[in-house]
């Protein structure tokens, strides 16, 4: 009998993993109560698409860093990443959409080369992702130096899409999550990925290529923050080169706060589509509790310190 | 410990009989096998055959050169001279070794090579995909490493759905050695030091799973410090020494101490005729000197039972196999924080890893050398540049450090670097200071040099503790503890030092449990009763410090 109950309940270690994202799911609630007893409407359909909307491209994003993650690696330049590609979305896409489509092609192979480079030159992923962050940059201010332009109509439509039945964010935000984990967690390329980040010496003495791995890797963070930009376009209906300029660190925020490590190993795209949307809320509540804008950065700061350490906690008495 | 007597393993076939592994091509030959890092000569020459159907056992002290010949074997490096042939098609040297002609030949490695963040049957896949079908290969994996470690270990434990962090250390060993059997064909499956963190059972059922191995035409080479078990489970045993195998004889017949013998007993005179230079003459410890550090079964970490006493002015040894609790020791006396550590006075640590924990690279020889000392030199907190030049001049000339005191430290050779580290540590006051093996891969006029600081050191009341994988080393101290398994097996004092009888203390297998195919006939003994091979080795063990 007490077989049957042990192998029903989750073992300690696996506890001990999902806590993290427990502890967001747990904010997250709080939160939405919290912005349902300031504003009722928080809690009907249009409403709740509102909340959520802001956290849809930076969870794209957010998985795009916790692939790279996943691996040991960190990407700096995710968020100049993601502002150029508002910017192609709302330049080039428009103009000549081959073209357009063909440049962001050019940008996930660029995102590949990166990864290579990393790979083979050794340099650390911190200095060239921040190094690449600037050539982002450079080119999203030569293609745009001020923000403007327009998206695409079927972007743009996509973004205005609201349907009345279910709050529209939570499709792309619930189809990414199934995607990456799809990708990372029962695939054979996400086997070698994640081996890449845990035991290195192991996947080159099973006689697969670390460099292959790290390139795919870097080739899905790429295309994660292509789309990542196309949502944001579709949601600003313009261009602008700085506009997700706080994503760097709100990616690595959220994969923090979804479970995921700097250590590399694991792939945690359920909790990444947590921690996105407990981030993204924070900024709701906090317009909502009247908290000056210029407070807000300090004080989601300070929610995401409190998180970490109410998790260092929970690790500590689950060891 | 005579194991002529004992039975081999169930499926054991009597060398000699029914067996002709001559006939048959061989499933690796290493001819000539040469292979050097930097200045260490890890192989140099070696030759060895492994027959299919055979268990070969191979055994050697620390840095003998096993684990370099067995990276060659497995097809993880090539080597510099000599050709290694497996199944009959030649590797030639200098060329990396490609990866289709070592499929067949699988390593299980002491510290595992699984990925910790990935499942068993995720590690599985990764390892062994050629047999797996490309969809649903999780099942496949899972199905396949369930069906193997039932096999070979019954009663496991393990869920292939198991992350491996989440394993203990026994499980992931077993799940190590299951990944390694894993492969069609298996002609060669190389197991090191597979029993370390297994129990006597998991022991016994690895090598009853040899035995069928072997029994389908597959090899075994076997790596082990524990050499009843060698003996007992392989058909011939490989003896390795300075990099090459010195003897390769039927385990039939053979006895521990005979392999003991073959092992380490010639190198000891070797070393006494001017290989390394002869030990400077000590002063015989007195009962009366006082105790600078104290361990008093020190237990946890790798300790089990530990108690040991440093004095003023000794120069104290850790010795045994690599691994054994040597480090764990120091690591207390660098940081008693425990209850049965009682350290007076300063100390000063010499890693042994100078590129990872030791050298600031783009600092000058002066400046690294200085960095312990300056906070004694300084007068106020603030430094005193004349004094710490005058001090760096003193070591430069007294340990002749080639490029002289303003050189930049990353432009030094490996030698001069780890000079500098050794005098890092004596130009501090520390009244102790730990080496933990310094001395590896260094040039035999450094540690000559080296050698005499730390007697005229020790005798201006200076104790140092020092941990060596090098056995002839420990002939310089005063007295010698001697590990095994987180436990002193002995103490040797002064004269007692010597090569032979380190290495006869090391392998003992006293308290180990018995081995695989021995353990049906041999007694267990009484665990408070030391058996170990050489005489006047039981000296003060553990054992008499752990009541107080």
């Amino acid at each position: 009998m007490t077989d049957a109950l042990t192998s029903a309940l989750p073992t300690r270690a696996g506890v001990r993993r999902s806590a993290p994202a427990a502890v967001s799911t747990i904010a997250l609630a709080a939160m939405v109560v919290l912005c349902a007893s300031l504003q009722p409407d928080v809690l009907t359909v249009p409403g709740f698409s509102l909340v959520l909307s802001v956290a849809v491209p930076l969870i794209f994003a957010a998985q795009a860093q916790m692939i790279l993650m996943s691996i040991g690696d960190i990407d700096l330049g995710i968020g100049s990443f993601v502002g150029l590609v508002t910017v192609i979305a709302a330049t080039e896409l428009v103009s000549s959409p081959l073209l357009g489509t063909l440049i962001l092609f050019a940008l996930i192979a660029g995102y590949a080369v990166l990864g290579a480079l990393i790979h083979l030159r050794r340099v650390p992923a911190l200095i060239a992702t921040l190094g690449a962050s600037f050539v982002w940059l450079g080119l999203g201010l030569f293609v745009l130096p001020t923000p403007g332009g327009t998206t695409p109509e079927w972007l743009a439509s996509f973004g205005a899409w609201q349907p009345t039945s279910f709050p529209a964010p939570l499709l792309p935000i619930l189809a990414v999550a199934l995607l990456v984990y799809l990708m990372s967690a029962r695939s054979t390329l996400g086997v070698r990925i994640r081996a890449l980040g845990s035991n290195p010496t192991a996947l080159e003495r099973a006689g697969l290529s670390p460099l292959s791995s790290r390139v795919a890797a870097y080739t899905a963070a790429g295309a994660l923050g292509v789309l990542s930009g196309l949502l944001l376009s579709s949601q600003t209906g313009g261009g602008d080169v700085s506009s997700a300029s706080s994503y760097t660190l709100i990616t690595v925020a959220a994969v923090i706060l979804g479970g995921g490590s700097f250590r590399g190993g694991s792939a945690v795209p359920w909790g990444v589509a947590i921690g996105g949307m407990a981030l993204g809320l924070v900024s709701v509540t906090l317009s909502l509790l009247d908290v000056a804008t210029n407070l807000q950065s300090a004080v989601q700061g300070g929610i995401v310190l409190a998180v970490l350490a109410g998790r260092a906690l929970i690790g500590r008495v689950l060891r | 410990m005579d194991v002529d007597k004992l039975p081999a393993g169930p499926h054991a076939v009597p060398p000699g009989e029914g067996r002709s592994p001559s006939t048959a091509v061989p499933v690796i030959v290493a001819t000539n096998v040469s292979k050097t890092y930097g200045r260490t000569h890890a192989l140099a020459g070696t030759n060895l055959t492994v027959h299919a159907g055979e268990v070969l056992g191979l055994v050697g002290h620390n840095g003998a050169g096993k684990s370099t010949l067995m990276r060659v074997l497995a097809g993880l490096e090539g080597c510099d001279e000599g050709a290694v042939t497996v199944l009959g098609r030649e590797v030639p040297a200098g060329t990396r070794p490609r990866e289709q002609d070592f499929r067949g030949v699988r390593m299980a490695y002491q510290e595992t090579s699984l990925c910790p963040d990935l499942t068993v049957a995720e590690n599985i896949w990764l390892s062994s995909r050629r047999g797996l079908p490309r969809l649903r290969w999780r099942r496949a994996a899972a199905e396949a490493v369930r069906l193997r470690l039932d096999e070979i270990f019954p009663g496991h434990g393990i869920s292939p759905r198991d992350r491996v962090e989440d394993l203990s250390i026994a499980q992931r060993q077993m799940a190590e050695i299951a990944r390694a059997s894993l492969a069609s064909p298996l002609n060669l499956l190389i197991l090191d030091e597979p029993t370390e963190s297994l129990g006597p059972d998991a022991a016994q059922s690895l090598y009853a799973y040899v035995r069928t191995v072997t029994a389908r035409g597959g090899s075994v080479l076997l790596i082990s410090h524990r050499i009843r078990e060698v003996l007992s489970v392989a058909d011939r045993v490989a003896v390795m020494r300075d990099g090459s195998v010195v003897e390769d004889l039927p385990a039939h017949g053979l006895g521990e101490d005979d392999v003991l013998l073959l092992m380490g007993a010639e190198t000891a005179v070797r070393g006494a005729t001017g290989a390394n230079p002869p030990a400077a003459p000590r002063n015989a410890p007195r009962a009366d000197t006082p105790v600078v550090a104290e361990l008093r079964g020190a237990t946890g970490a790798g300790l089990n039972g530990v108690g040991l006493r440093i004095g003023k002015g000794e120069v104290v040894g850790l010795a045994g196999l690599a691994g054994q609790g040597q480090q764990q020791v120091l690591e207390r006396l660098w940081r008693p924080v425990r209850r049965d550590t009682v350290v007076h006075g300063t100390r000063a640590y010499v890693p042994g890893d100078r590129q990872r924990s030791g050298v600031l690279p783009l600092w000058t020889v002066a400046e690294n050398l200085t960095i312990s000392a300056m906070r004694t030199i300084a007068r106020h907190g603030i430094r005193r540049p004349v004094h710490e030049t005058a001090v760096a001049g003193d070591w430069v000339r007294r340990l002749s450090i080639r490029g002289g005191a303003d050189a930049a430290m990353a432009d030094l050779s490996g030698g001069n670097q780890q000079k500098v580290i050794v005098a890092r540590a004596f130009a501090s006051a520390a009244d102790m200071v730990l080496l933990d093996d310094p001395f590896r891969g260094v040039d035999i006029h450094t540690k000559t040099d080296l050698y005499g600081l730390i007697r005229a050191e020790a005798a201006q009341g200076r104790s140092v503790v020092w941990y060596s994988s090098e056995n002839a080393e420990m002939a310089h101290c005063d007295r010698v503890y001697v590990f095994r398994a987180g436990k002193v097996v002995a103490e040797l004092v002064g004269p007692e030092i010597s090569e032979e009888r380190i290495i006869a203390v090391s392998f003992a297998e006293g308290d180990q449990p018995p081995p695989a195919a021995a353990l049906a006939s041999v007694p267990t003994e009484p665990t408070s009763t030391r058996s170990v091979a050489a005489p006047a080795a039981a000296g003060n063990s553990a054992g008499e410090h752990r009541h107080d």
